[in-house]
């Protein structure tokens, strides 16, 4: 059982014919007598050619040459392109967000100018109406009266 | 001189078509490679097209002491590191994609081939990482033990380690997803 423990460890490089005279000559002479060793060989040998088999994958002719010019060119246009151009471009960037925020900024100061204006009509309102307001309500209360 | 040296002299004296014929020899190898170990077309030939990019920017300064096959694997391999560690985890996915060769016209033969390619595929992308891409430059790319230890900067013993554990995983999941050897 030891014995199948080191050659098993040796099978998948003399698979690839990387194991020295002595050890291809170790592994084969194992391999003859023993059938696990054998059913592990041949497991081994069809998951190679499963791999090898393997569909190949390819790109017509100059189809990443063509690519690769373009890249190319961007990049020696983005390397080349006068320091002006670069800082008008981040500029611009930066000022993207702006108008959002302006749009923002507003909705929030309408929405509280206009909360203010109810709270001052309904007190005057209240007040016109000459019911008590809560203080008054509380006080007499507490006065007993 | 070899013609990948000639492409790459051609190209230090400032003809791109050294560059263009290197790309041209080595696309689909490359492209083979990343695609093995990202399981996606798209974004395999994406981070192929960052491959030669770095070997465009990166020439100038590659001294030739090794071959230039091993730099450039070398920089596929990191290229494609790179571009997972990003992607945070490995997506397998499993749409059937564009297939380059379409010489098999029986429906039965097509459904059977693109039925075990997306049996192959997602038990390949099971393996982690590091016996993946030993187990797919030996066997997508028929590199030497020596040649995976070069690209990989490991010892020789360390990749004849990673390519049986990647077989032993690849046997385990394709025993776990389809019952069989296929």
């Amino acid at each position: 059982m030891n014995k199948c423990k080191t050659i098993k460890r040796l099978l998948s490089s003399y698979l690839d014919k990387e194991t020295n005279s002595e050890k291809t000559a170790l592994v084969e002479i194992h391999v003859d007598s023993c059938l696990l060793c054998k059913e592990e060989l041949l497991a081994l040998q069809k998951i190679k050619y499963l791999v090898l088999s393997k569909e190949q994958r390819t790109l017509p002719q100059d189809y990443l040459v063509n690519r690769l010019r373009e890249e190319i060119l961007n990049q020696q246009y983005c390397e080349t392109r006068p320091p002006w151009i670069v800082i008008m471009g981040n500029l611009s960037r930066m000022l993207i967000p702006l108008p959002g925020a302006v749009i923002v900024l507003s909705i929030i100061f309408l929405i509280s100018i206009s909360n203010q204006q109810v709270d001052k009509y309904s007190l005057e309102e209240h007040i016109l109406s000459g019911t008590q307001t809560t203080t008054e309500i509380a006080l007499g209360l507490i006065l007993g009266s | 001189m070899n013609d990948d040296k000639l492409h790459i002299e051609q190209f230090l004296h400032g003809e791109e078509k050294g560059f263009e014929m290197l790309v041209g020899k080595y696309q689909n190898r490359v492209l083979n490679i990343v695609y093995s170990l990202v399981g996606k077309d798209n974004e395999s030939e994406d981070i192929s097209q960052d491959v030669f990019l770095k070997v465009y920017h990166g020439l100038k300064s590659f001294k030739q002491q090794s071959q230039f096959s091993t730099w450039l694997y070398r920089i596929v391999v990191n290229t494609t590191y790179d571009a997972l560690r990003k992607r945070k985890k490995i997506i397998y996915d499993e749409e059937i994609l564009t297939k380059s060769t379409d010489d098999r016209n029986d429906p039965k033969d097509i459904l059977f081939i693109e039925e075990r390619e997306t049996i192959i595929k997602n038990a390949l992308g099971k393996i982690p990482i590091k016996y993946r891409t030993a187990l797919v430059l030996k066997d997508i790319e028929g590199l030497s033990y020596i040649e995976i230890s070069r690209v990989l900067c490991c010892h020789i013993g360390t990749v004849e380690s990673r390519i049986y554990r990647a077989r032993q995983f690849l046997k385990k999941e394709l025993f776990n997803i389809s019952g069989e050897l296929i």
